[in-house]
């Protein structure tokens, strides 16, 4: 769910003048419990969800059914809530520089309020706590998440844990 | 098909899914809805497989059930997917609570791929519709 390149990426790295590439990744050591970045917005359309519907195959009445959904309390459409997850992963991206993740352990979530049509999302993520771990050359990074809609009401939120490298020495 | 209401589903009662080959179709269009990344080419980025096992479940024998809303979940990533792998899944219900519009639905669930390892593994909770009354449309 966050960018883990293996080597240095175009868009991560720039050339600097001795020809060298400079790795611009963001180390466990760099990163500081307390942290907090805020993404750009994202609308979420009718697209979204149809395409959603079409990749996972989901296709429950409530995300796929616009004539049953105006009878219900929600009164139209609905976006999975796996939709919402994936796309704050992809906010995460934009939101502060890729980390040096080498892997995405798990996560807790919640679903509080359901993301309509037209709504547009965003994420606040705040790091939480860092772990190091008994191999030196890597740590874990829990991040705290918190989806937000076009009035700020939470729609979604929870931690996720990460395996982000550390700096080499020497 | 009429889904499985509240009232239908059972505690212990486990389901297997038919199973689907991860291609670089599936990350590409991930990719690109999100904006999500990969670690690499071959990489199927770990929240794909949690989105895929939705979808497995509707092709299950068993009908869906009337999910009014997934509440939470936490899950595990156990071992990387490979563009190529071909992933299932198996679910578990273990508690259901009754509410006064629906009801609560607690399951586990775990992906395999083609070697039956489990790739990933965690908890969904579910509000789900309580059967409509008889003669209601």
């Amino acid at each position: 769910m966050h960018p883990r390149p293996s080597n240095v990426l175009a868009g991560d790295a720039v050339v600097s003048y001795a020809g060298m590439a400079v790795d611009h990744r963001r180390f466990f050591d760099d990163i500081a419990v307390g942290e907090e970045y805020e993404s750009p917005g994202r609308t979420v359309t009718e697209s979204d969800i149809v395409l959603f519907a079409g990749l996972s195959g989901d296709y429950n009445v409530v995300h796929t059914d616009a004539e049953f959904m105006k009878k219900s309390v929600f009164g139209e459409r609905i976006a999975h809530g796996l939709l919402g997850l994936a796309i704050q992963a992809g906010l995460f991206t934009r939101a502060t520089s890729a980390y040096a993740t080498l892997a995405f352990l798990g996560l807790r979530w919640k679903f509080k309020a359901p993301i309509k049509i037209g709504d547009t999302i965003r994420l606040r993520a705040r790091v939480l706590t860092k772990k190091e771990t008994s191999q030196g050359d890597r740590g874990i990074i829990t991040l705290e998440r918190t989806v937000l809609n076009q009035r700020d009401e939470v729609v979604q939120e929870g931690e996720t844990d990460l395996m982000v490298e550390r700096r080499r020495r020497g | 098909m009429k889904p499985a209401f509240f009232e239908d589903i059972v505690v212990g009662a486990a389901q297997e899914t038919p199973a689907l080959t991860v291609t670089e179709t599936h990350v590409n269009m991930y990719l690109g809805l999100t904006r999500d990344m990969a670690a690499d080419p071959g990489a199927v980025p770990e929240l794909l497989p949690l989105c895929l096992t939705t979808g497995l479940g509707w092709r299950a024998p068993q009908p869906p059930p009337a999910v009014l809303a997934f509440m939470g979940c936490e899950w595990h990533t156990v071992r990387p997917v490979r563009v190529g792998d071909t992933i299932y899944s198996r679910a578990r219900t273990v508690t259901k609570r009754t509410m006064r519009d629906g009801g609560v639905v607690v399951e586990e669930r775990e992906v395999l791929d083609q070697h039956d390892e489990v790739v990933q593994r965690g908890r969904f909770t579910f509000l789900v519709a309580k059967r409509p009354p008889a003669g209601a449309a």
